[in-house]
């Protein structure tokens, strides 16, 4: 086809492909785009995009989500295709170089089509998030209530059992299929408490609590996440979550009661992450079984055991420091299983921590930026463990870690 | 010329004196003040940081020219005559002095923000490199906090942000038929406040502690408790913020007051409409950024307690505060990094398609639509944040209809390529990349905008795939159709199209590999801003990182075209584009003084394919010159009549 | 790299640009700035509601007081600036240079007068900002208006000293018509300050 001058095309010039172009690019775009569609929403479907349905929540938002890909395929096709066919049917042919398309300055009806639609759309799809919100956030008058506890860079879980006494856990049990209200507190910078497999997720907010309710239905150990940037620590602070059967939660809390000793360890990050749901699940179903850490500290009331207990539990020493003798292999601050007899050796930490071990180390704890370790700095360790440790703890810790730096 | 004359004239010796000197007044004033309150030990190097990252860049600036004309006109001296010496630029030295020329800010602009593209990007490659596999690899947690609060700091206030202010910068004078900008120096001003933010950011990593950590949204009281390279970001936002509110004024007054006769609002190309919209939002937004940086510092240098809960009870201050007033800003702030997009896309398609923008009006209205809604949605970073529930409701609604004019806008521009004749060279190319690219961002925006779905993804790395599909999907792929379309207007001379489309096809390409797949681990849990992460993840986690290493080598194509054309390519013609709108009706690069005369404005923008169809002529100048406001220090002459004569026009 | 083709360089001067709107740019620029500073002072006040109202906080902070009466007075001085410096504008408009100088001068003093009670109040106030967050809020926004009008001082300074090298006449004030917009800006966002914090 001949080149025009550019301003000189004539509406006419397209009438001859121009009626073609009216009817079958319009009926051929159609069909393509709903082959795609047909296509594209089984695919989008299809996909394994969720970890496994734990809660009630998880399972109204698996939903949600599959219709919001059923809205959005289209959509996204819609364009592609405009887009696509365009650039195949009207791209430049050699000799158009000069020319000009119709111009065509706007279609009243059509505008109002695209603007009304997409409102339409979006305002019943908020409406149907709206109802999905409600019934996840639905109030159950006699739901268990855990009291969440964050601080860098770990989680505490404590059970309330009337008369201020309180079961304290660094991993999180939870009876299946009953609804769970936690609340949450911060005791330093903005936390957060996320486990995938639950759907939900909710900042630990300091000076004020927040509130969280989940309904688990899976049994199985998933991990529970921080996954608000909190810090150096922030990718290390994790928790297990054990949900199991009640008569297995009751068991667990009674034994928890027994020894009223400090609270159980929970695995190291790396494990305790990779919750595969279906594997681990019967695994955690019977307490006793949960994590090998568990039976050791219920059996052993040593004072050993103990610290052990909050090096790796409460205290979260774990999460930063690698112990051998806890089996935690956190990276952030000095490995005590090399550094911590060697630094407390240092004439300068003699001076400032005390001669003895024990005396150093309990300084290293309470007071960590008395001496810093060479190729160390401050402000990562918390210096707060004087306040959130209580004595006992303390004791326990500081006895434990000199016994295996020996 | 004697060094003695050298430091009094403006001019780099002169700002490296003032410097010093400024450095010396932050030791001083510090020293003195800890004195006087009895403070030890009297010299503190936390204190004086901070009056040091005010005092020395100030040093620079007066030291380098900016203040020069206001200092004497505020002294009340005689203000010397303007001899037009600091306007255009004759060698590449011009580029490094104060200049006043919008064509040369311009460029400073845009090369500058390219730096820190580069910078930004290489940071994201060490991201990549740490994430390739499980376990720490050659960071330690705190310094990838570090890197990745950099990469995106960097990349939002140092590229994003002002490379748009810096594209419009070169064109929209021209294109609304004005000889400069409203302020001339006040559009130095803003430039040179730029290389001092970014410069400041970059210098956190040799800060005690290492650089600030916290991310770019610097949340409290996280913010408030880092090491002293914390101070870098809050600082340093700060003259990242006050140099685009100052180019977002000089933007509303020069389209409100410099239009070409014949230029009324509705004959303005979309890009001016874009950028009328966008600084309406940094004038409007940006203050509160600015404020919460104040806080921090305040909380951090005075001991303030805005975000501290723990004081004691009844005298807490209040956390969640910082993320709202935070918010306020940076929920807009990501259409002040889409809408100077959306502009450029209107201007390549319609030439590009060789057809009238679709619907021209509702395309203006809906970026006002979006200026007036982007204010109403800031909470929908905050479904999870604890704030009382009921706020979310309405901010899921509003978010979800802010979906409603940019649709509008994506499919008018549909509507444009749709029996066009498209001309499928480089920048068009990435136009439609955009088209394509950014619906996916948006569409995953309103998945976001659906509160239960949020709960489970926020914060997750569902997060940053929305991140970048917006960012280098939408606002990047914008950047490179606008930078690869005004090249020849702004250097004279045509890039290399083959070595575009290689660019385009390896970006696009590897973009998605790259953060397709993010949507999926981050679904499946796993978080986002995190050194250290699941074995489960691992295998995608590489697939990412190997991508992400070949979109930066597409980068470095991008890189070579751009040097290697600007320095011997083939010299551009005036109009290469066959384009109706001002900035190509004069050469290429565009004279000193942009027109002779300033022309008429009898037409439409993108009349393409109307027979005999123009937007502008060159009339004789007493035609076009009832008035003159242009010129600095408000001379006034003309009177109000003429200029109502010509509104009467329309 | 040139942006800029030498072929132009005989040409003196940029060709005057169309002027199209009837506001002077200086002045709309000044109008769409306190916009901006409106913003800043929004932001603030964003934080003093989070802390008084959403914390359920008493205010002031248990113990401590506000000097209400002092700081009317001080409004009182404020506001009247404001009128002494619109004499001053209408003065040079008339070609009066005498109610000009005048007026700038009493301005520049009654504004320095208030500055001088401000941080009297500072010092006798008896509590500091790192007391409480409320404390921290009352210094905040005292404060951040105290910049306000430090920095409105330095430009009436300037236009005071213009005014006595005999700069401005009656078709040429701008130089000091914009700070006085500035300035009675300054004086409203006062107001609004003074009432927030000391009487409600
Ligand atoms: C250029 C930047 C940019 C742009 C344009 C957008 C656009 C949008 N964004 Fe995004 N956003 C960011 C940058 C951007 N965002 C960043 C950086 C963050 C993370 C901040 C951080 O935490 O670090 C973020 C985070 C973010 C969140 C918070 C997530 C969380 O942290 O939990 C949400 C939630 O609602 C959201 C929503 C949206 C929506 C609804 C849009 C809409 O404007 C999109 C509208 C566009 C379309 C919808 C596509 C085209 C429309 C059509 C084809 C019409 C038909 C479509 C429908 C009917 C669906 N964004
Ligand atoms: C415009 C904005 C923008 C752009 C362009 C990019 C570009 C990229 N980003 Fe960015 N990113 C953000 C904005 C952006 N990002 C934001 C806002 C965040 C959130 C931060 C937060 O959580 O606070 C983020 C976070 C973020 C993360 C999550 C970090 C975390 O949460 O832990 C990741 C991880 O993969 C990532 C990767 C990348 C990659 C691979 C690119 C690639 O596209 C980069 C491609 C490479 C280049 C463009 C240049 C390459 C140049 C060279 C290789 C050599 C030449 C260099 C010189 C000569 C100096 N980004
Ligand atoms: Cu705690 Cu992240
Ligand atoms: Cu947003």
């Amino acid at each position: 086809m001949l080149a025009f001058p550019c301003s000189r095309v004539e509406e006419s010039n397209f009438q001859g492909e121009g009626h073609a172009m009216r009817r079958h690019p319009l009926v051929q775009m159609l069909v393509i785009g709903v082959v795609a569609i047909a296509i594209g929403i089984p695919v989008a479907l299809i996909i394994p995009w969720f970890p496994a349905n734990g809660s009630l929540q998880a399972g109204n938002i698996h939903t949600l989500y599959d219709v919001l890909l059923i809205v959005s395929v289209p959509i996204f096709v819609l364009v592609e295709t405009v887009v696509l066919y365009s650039v195949w049917k009207f791209r430049m042919r050699p000799g158009q170089e000069e020319l000009d398309g119709p111009p065509i300055h706007g279609n009243t009806r059509l505008e109002v089509v695209w603007t009304a639609l997409p409102a339409v759309l979006l305002v019943s799809l908020a409406t149907y998030a709206y109802t999905v919100l409600r019934t996840d956030e639905k109030t159950h008058p006699g739901a268990m209530v855990v009291n969440v506890t964050e601080r860098q860079f770990a989680f505490e879980f404590s059970y309330p059992q009337g008369a201020g006494k309180q079961i304290n856990s660094p991993a999180l049990y939870l009876p299946g299929g009953a609804p769970v209200v936690f609340h949450l507190r911060s005791l330093d910078v903005v936390h957060s408490f996320f486990v995938p497999q639950f759907s939900v997720k909710l900042d630990a907010v300091p000076g004020i609590t927040t509130t969280l309710r989940v309904t688990p239905t899976r049994l199985g150990s998933y991990p529970a996440e921080c996954t608000e940037l909190c810090g150096a620590g922030h990718s290390l602070m994790r928790a297990s979550v054990h949900v199991v059967t009640p008569a297995a939660f009751r068991t667990w809390l009674s034994s928890q009661k027994a020894n009223g000793a400090p609270p159980v360890g929970n695995p190291p990050p790396g494990a305790s992450q990779a919750g595969v749901p279906g594997s681990s699940g019967p695994a955690a179903a019977s307490p006793a079984a949960s994590g090998g850490s568990s039976s050791s500290s219920g059996a052993g009331s040593t004072a050993g055991a103990a610290g052990k207990a909050v090096f790796v539990g409460s205290a979260g020493c774990g999460t930063c420091h690698t112990l051998a003798a806890a089996g935690t292999t956190g990276q952030i601050g000095p490995n005590l299983s090399q550094r911590l007899k060697s630094d407390c050796a240092t004439a300068a930490s003699i001076r400032v921590r005390g001669r003895t071990l024990a005396q150093c180390i309990h300084t290293a704890i309470v007071n960590p930026y008395a001496y810093l370790p060479a190729g160390y700095q401050a402000h990562i360790m918390p210096s707060t463990f004087a306040q959130t440790l209580t004595a006992s703890q303390l004791q326990a810790l500081v006895s434990f870690l000199s016994s295996v730096t020996k | 010329m004697a060094l003695s004359a050298k430091i009094r004239a403006p001019g780099w010796y002169r700002a490296a004196a003032l410097e010093v000197l400024g450095l010396g007044f932050a030791i001083g004033l510090t020293a003195l003040v800890r004195a006087l309150m009895h403070q030890h030990p009297i010299v503190d190097g936390h204190a004086i940081t901070i009056v040091a990252l005010l005092s020395v860049p100030l040093g620079l600036l007066l030291g380098i020219g900016t203040c020069d004309y206001w200092l004497y006109w505020a002294s009340g001296r005689p203000t010397r005559p303007e001899d037009h010496s600091d306007h255009g630029a004759r060698s590449w030295r011009d580029y490094f002095r104060v200049n006043t020329d919008h064509k040369v800010i311009g460029i400073q602009y845009t090369v500058t923000s390219f730096f820190f593209l580069l910078v930004g990007g290489l940071l994201a490659m060490m991201i990549r490199a740490q994430l390739a596999k499980p376990g720490m690899q050659f960071l330690t947690p705190e310094q990838y906090n570090g890197v990745f609060s950099v990469h995106a700091s960097l990349l939002i206030f140092l590229f994003v942000i002002p490379v748009f202010a810096g594209m419009a910068n070169f064109v929209l004078p021209l294109m609304i038929g004005a000889p400069d900008m409203a302020f001339p120096r006040l559009n130095a001003l803003s430039y040179w406040l730029l290389p001092i933010g970014g410069t400041m950011m970059l210098m956190s990593f040799l800060a005690p502690g290492g650089s600030f950590a916290s991310g770019w949204t610097a949340y409290a009281p996280l913010s408030t408790t880092q090491p002293v390279g914390q101070l870098f970001f809050t600082i340093g936002v700060q003259f990242a913020g006050f140099s685009s509110i100052f180019t977002a004024l000089n933007f509303l007054v020069t389209i409100i007051t410099m239009r070409a006769p014949g230029m009324s609002f509705f004959r303005m190309p979309l890009l001016v409409w874009a950028n009328f919209s966008t600084s309406l939002l940094v004038v409007i937004a940006t203050p509160f950024i600015a404020s919460s940086q104040f806080f921090v510092l305040l909380d951090t240098a005075l001991h303030f307690h805005f975000f501290d809960a723990f004081v004691g009870a009844g005298k807490n201050g209040n956390v969640i505060m910082y993320q709202h007033v935070f918010w306020f800003y940076s929920h807009p702030a990501v259409y002040i990094m889409m809408l100077p997009g959306f502009g450029i896309i209107s201007e390549v398609l319609a030439v590009k398609a060789r057809k009238p923008i679709f619907g021209y009006r509702m395309m203006a209205f809906s970026l006002l639509a979006i200026v007036v809604l982007g204010f109403t949605v800031w909470a929908h970073h905050m479904f999870v944040s604890g704030m009382s529930p009921w706020i979310r409701i309405p901010m899921m609604i509003t978010t979800a209809i802010i979906a409603v004019p940019t649709g509008i806008k994506i499919f008018s521009w549909l509507a444009t390529l749709w029996r066009g004749v498209l001309h499928l060279d480089t920048p068009m190319l990435f136009a439609l990349g955009f088209l394509t690219m950014f619906t996916l961002g948006g569409i995953s925006g309103v998945m976001l905008a659906m509160i239960p779905f949020d709960i489970h993804v926020s914060q997750t790395y569902f997060i940053v795939a929305h991140i970048h599909y917006v960012l280098f999907g939408g606002s990047l792929f914008t950047i490179f159709a606008g930078i690869y379309y005004w090249f020849p207007k702004m250097t004279g001379r045509m890039f290399d199209d083959r070595l575009g489309k290689w660019h385009f096809w390896m970006t696009f390409i590897f973009f998605n590999l790259t953060f397709g797949p993010m949507h999926l681990i981050g679904i499946q849990g796993m978080p986002r801003r995190v050194a250290e992460y699941a074995q489960q993840f691992a295998t995608w986690n590489l697939i990412i990182s190997l991508s992400s290493f070949v979109l930066g080598l597409s980068t470095l194509i991008f890189l070579y075209n751009m040097v290697a054309s600007w320095r011997g390519g083939p010299r551009a013609a005036a109009n290469p584009w066959r384009a109706l709108t001002l900035e190509w009706q004069v050469s290429s690069p565009p004279p000193i003084f942009n027109f002779d005369a300033v022309p008429t404005v009898v037409g439409g923008p993108y009349e393409y394919g109307v027979p005999g169809a123009v937007h502008g002529i060159f009339a004789p100048p007493e035609e076009a010159k009832p008035v003159s406001v242009g010129a600095p220090a408000g001379a006034r002459t003309g009177t109000a009549s003429s200029a109502s004569s010509e509104e009467s026009r329309e | 790299m040139e942006a800029a083709s030498i072929a132009h360089a005989e040409h003196h001067g940029p060709p005057p640009a169309h002027r199209s709107s009837r506001v002077e740019a200086p002045t709309l620029g000044m109008m769409l700035f306190i916009i901006s500073e409106v913003m800043i002072f929004g932001a603030f006040f964003t934080a003093y509601f989070f802390i008084r109202i959403v914390s359920h906080d008493p205010w002031p902070a248990v113990g401590t007081h506000l000097p209400e009466a002092v700081a009317g007075v001080n409004t009182a001085i404020l506001l009247a600036s404001s009128l002494t410096i619109h004499w001053a504008l209408v003065s040079i408009k008339h070609g009066n240079r005498f109610g000009l100088r005048a007026g700038m001068v009493t301005t520049f003093l009654l504004g320095l007068t208030f500055l001088t009670i401000q941080i009297n109040e500072y010092i006798h106030i008896g509590f500091a900002p790192h007391d409480a967050a409320q404390g921290t809020i009352f210094y905040a926004l005292t404060g951040l208006h105290g910049a306000h009008v430090f920095v409105g001082l330095c430009a009436l300074l300037m236009v005071t000293i213009r005014a006595f090298r005999g700069h401005y006449s009656p078709e040429h004030h701008q130089g000091m018509e914009v700070p006085g917009i500035y300035w009675h800006f300054v004086d409203v966002m006062w107001v609004v300050v003074y009432t927030t914090v000391y009487v409600l």
